[in-house]
């Protein structure tokens, strides 16, 4: 049996149904790592004494009779952002190629609470800054569907191993789309949790008002069944909410949904690849052919979305990465005399450490708070959030839920624009605003186009996963 | 709103402590310029009577019992082992103190 063409859902059946036992399925894994990843590049280091240990706990406790946690045995992996106890977390940059996590984040030690196994950590555009995962200082990674193109980003990695069965499911994180865009991309379903309905304890921080982590798969039950592993209040993350929301697993996609959805005009306004157009008015027909309600809608500010973002996150990345001065969290990239002054050591160390994304946003951040400057960019970017906030808060008054693209483009090639950052910036116009108003989204593939994937978007009230979760499932049903 | 200048962009980095290398700053000039052009939009929305959004959550005084919490973080011996430098037993640091004409 082939399992790395399994689905979460149908690994746990065939576990419990001893068509395999969890340390043959986690070999099998790797064995078809070894050869497939020599051509995606997804993995930057493979976890397999973890993740072999693991899976035999699993087969033990199996054979003893003992009850299997709902994860047990299922092989996933986990961007090199996300903590895991005595693995190295490099969120891919030199800065850190030596940091060793002293703890778990909590999303991984819920994970590995329910006997998950991971296989290993996930290449990722440095310090999650970026969507295409070219900005690694480690390695490329290719998209799955097309080596020339790129997977996204900046959670390419975790999509391209789900999207080449390299693992049945991964974590990433999402701070402009890093989830989203890199699922479309790559035809695997990602969600973005709402801001709080996921710890961020253990994430490298890069935007802490705008980060979540959020799962990928290769179906929407399969991610409604890690997000409900991994979510839930921590005490460990102030920001984390527990809410009496119900369950969003299981699924019944066979039942149609009682949603109306909007379509905002601004997200269809000409703006798009007429292969993403059509794609996406595929996906629309398959909502309006089964008799869901389809209203327009409009979310008015949308069109500042990308200027407000790239204020208020490079701000926050200035501060977050602060900390990051190649004395403490591992040694710096290169040895310099010891000799030299503190400030020239943070000088050398933060210029060598970083690569140039990084560093640009960086000085992003601090031009936008430093004195002179702070009201005219970062306090206006503030108050255009809260507009850009209220378009959804009224829109949801009269809809349910929000269907729109989640990039303007198809996957593009691998070094199109990773010289012209504005034009990177630009493309995740689809994704920022909800991160802005800290919306649930899941990105899903448009079924039944030929040629290169595309993704569709559907953005939820805040905590209402369990209803985007159970549309996206009924749209792979009767799709 | 303004625009960047190499003698701005120079205070910049010594504000956020990184060395640039001479040879990328005029390209990281430019990039930084036209990414501050794009922002010019923002000038055209009045958001006199708007009041900021802060943060990313609506949460607020978040607390916990005042009561003494051990956190999970593994015995000093594997935090001890991070740590870049170290000499005969003791944690190497740099020399935070200017040295004495």
């Amino acid at each position: 049996m082939d399992v790395t063409n399994l689905t979460i859902t149908a690994f746990q059946e065939g576990l419990r149904a001893k068509r395999f036992s969890a340390e043959e399925a986690v070999r099998a894994f790797f064995d078809f790592i070894e050869t497939k990843d020599k051509e995606i590049g997804a993995f930057v280091r493979l976890t397999k004494d973890r993740a072999l240990s693991r899976a035999k706990k699993v087969d033990v406790d199996f054979s003893e009779g003992r009850p299997l946690h709902s994860l047990a045995g299922v092989p996933l992996a986990i961007k090199d952002n996300i903590l895991i106890e005595g693995e190295v977390a490099s969120a891919g940059s030199r800065m850190l190629q030596y940091h060793r996590a002293q703890y778990d984040a909590t999303v991984t030690r819920r994970l590995t609470n329910q006997d998950a196994v991971f296989l290993g950590v996930t290449n990722m555009d440095e310090f999650a800054m970026g969507s295409s995962t070219e900005s690694s200082a480690f390695q490329t990674t290719k998209n799955p569907r097309d080596l020339e193109r790129v997977p996204g980003g900046s959670s390419g990695g975790s999509a391209a191993a789900v999207g080449a069965h390299m693992a049945l499911g991964a974590l990433g994180s999402d701070t402009g789309g890093s989830i989203r865009q890199p699922a479309a991309f790559c035809g695997v379903v990602g969600l973005k949790p709402t801001y709080g309905a996921v710890s961020r304890h253990g994430l490298i921080a890069m935007a802490s008002s705008l980060d979540q982590i959020g799962p990928f798969a290769k179906t929407v039950e399969d991610v409604a069944i890690l997000f409900e592993a991994i979510r839930g209040f921590d005490l460990y993350d102030a920001t984390s909410v527990e809410t009496s929301q119900e369950s969003t697993f299981p699924i019944d996609a066979s039942r149609t949904p009682e949603f109306s959805i909007g379509l905002p005009r601004e997200y269809f306004s000409g703006s798009m690849d007429p292969a993403v157009e059509r794609a996406l008015q595929k996906a629309i027909d398959v909502f309006r052919a089964k008799g869901i309600t389809i209203k327009e809608v409009s979310l008015p500010h949308t069109k500042y979305a990308v200027s407000c973002y790239y204020i208020i996150m490079p701000a926050e990345v200035s501060s977050n990465l602060a900390r990051f001065d190649g004395l403490r969290y591992g040694a710096a990239p290169d040895a310099i005399p010891s000799t030299l002054s503190l400030l020239a050591r943070y000088l050398h160390n933060r210029g060598a450490g970083f690569g140039d994304e990084v560093k640009r946003r960086i000085l992003l951040g601090t031009f936008v708070l430093s004195s002179g400057y702070y009201d005219a960019y970062y306090a206006k970017a503030q108050k255009v959030r809260r507009l850009i906030t209220d378009d959804f808060a009224r829109v949801f008054e009269d809809v349910d839920m929000l269907l729109t693209p989640v990039t303007p483009t198809l996957p593009f090639r691998i070094g199109e624009k990773i010289n012209d950052p504005l034009s990177m910036y630009l493309s995740d116009i689809f994704t920022i605003p909800t991160n802005l108003a800290g919306l649930p989204a899941l990105s899903l593939p448009v079924r039944g186009i030929e040629g290169l994937p595309v993704g569709f978007q559907l953005i939820g009230k805040p905590f209402r996963e369990a209803d985007i979760l159970r549309c996206g499932a009924w749209y792979e049903h009767v799709a | 709103m303004s625009s960047l200048d190499r003698t701005l962009l120079t205070h910049l980095a010594g504000l956020s402590r990184i060395e640039l290398d001479p040879s990328h700053e005029e390209k990281l000039l430019r990039n930084l310029q036209d990414i501050l052009v794009h922002f010019e939009e923002l000038n055209g929305i009045d958001t006199a009577l708007v009041l900021p959004m802060t943060g990313g959550t609506l949460r607020e005084n978040v607390l916990r019992e005042d009561t003494p919490h051990v956190l999970p973080l593994g015995d000093f011996e594997n935090l001890r082992r991070v740590f870049p430098e170290e000499q005969d037993g003791y944690l190497s640091v740099p020399n935070v103190l200017p040295k004495q004409p």
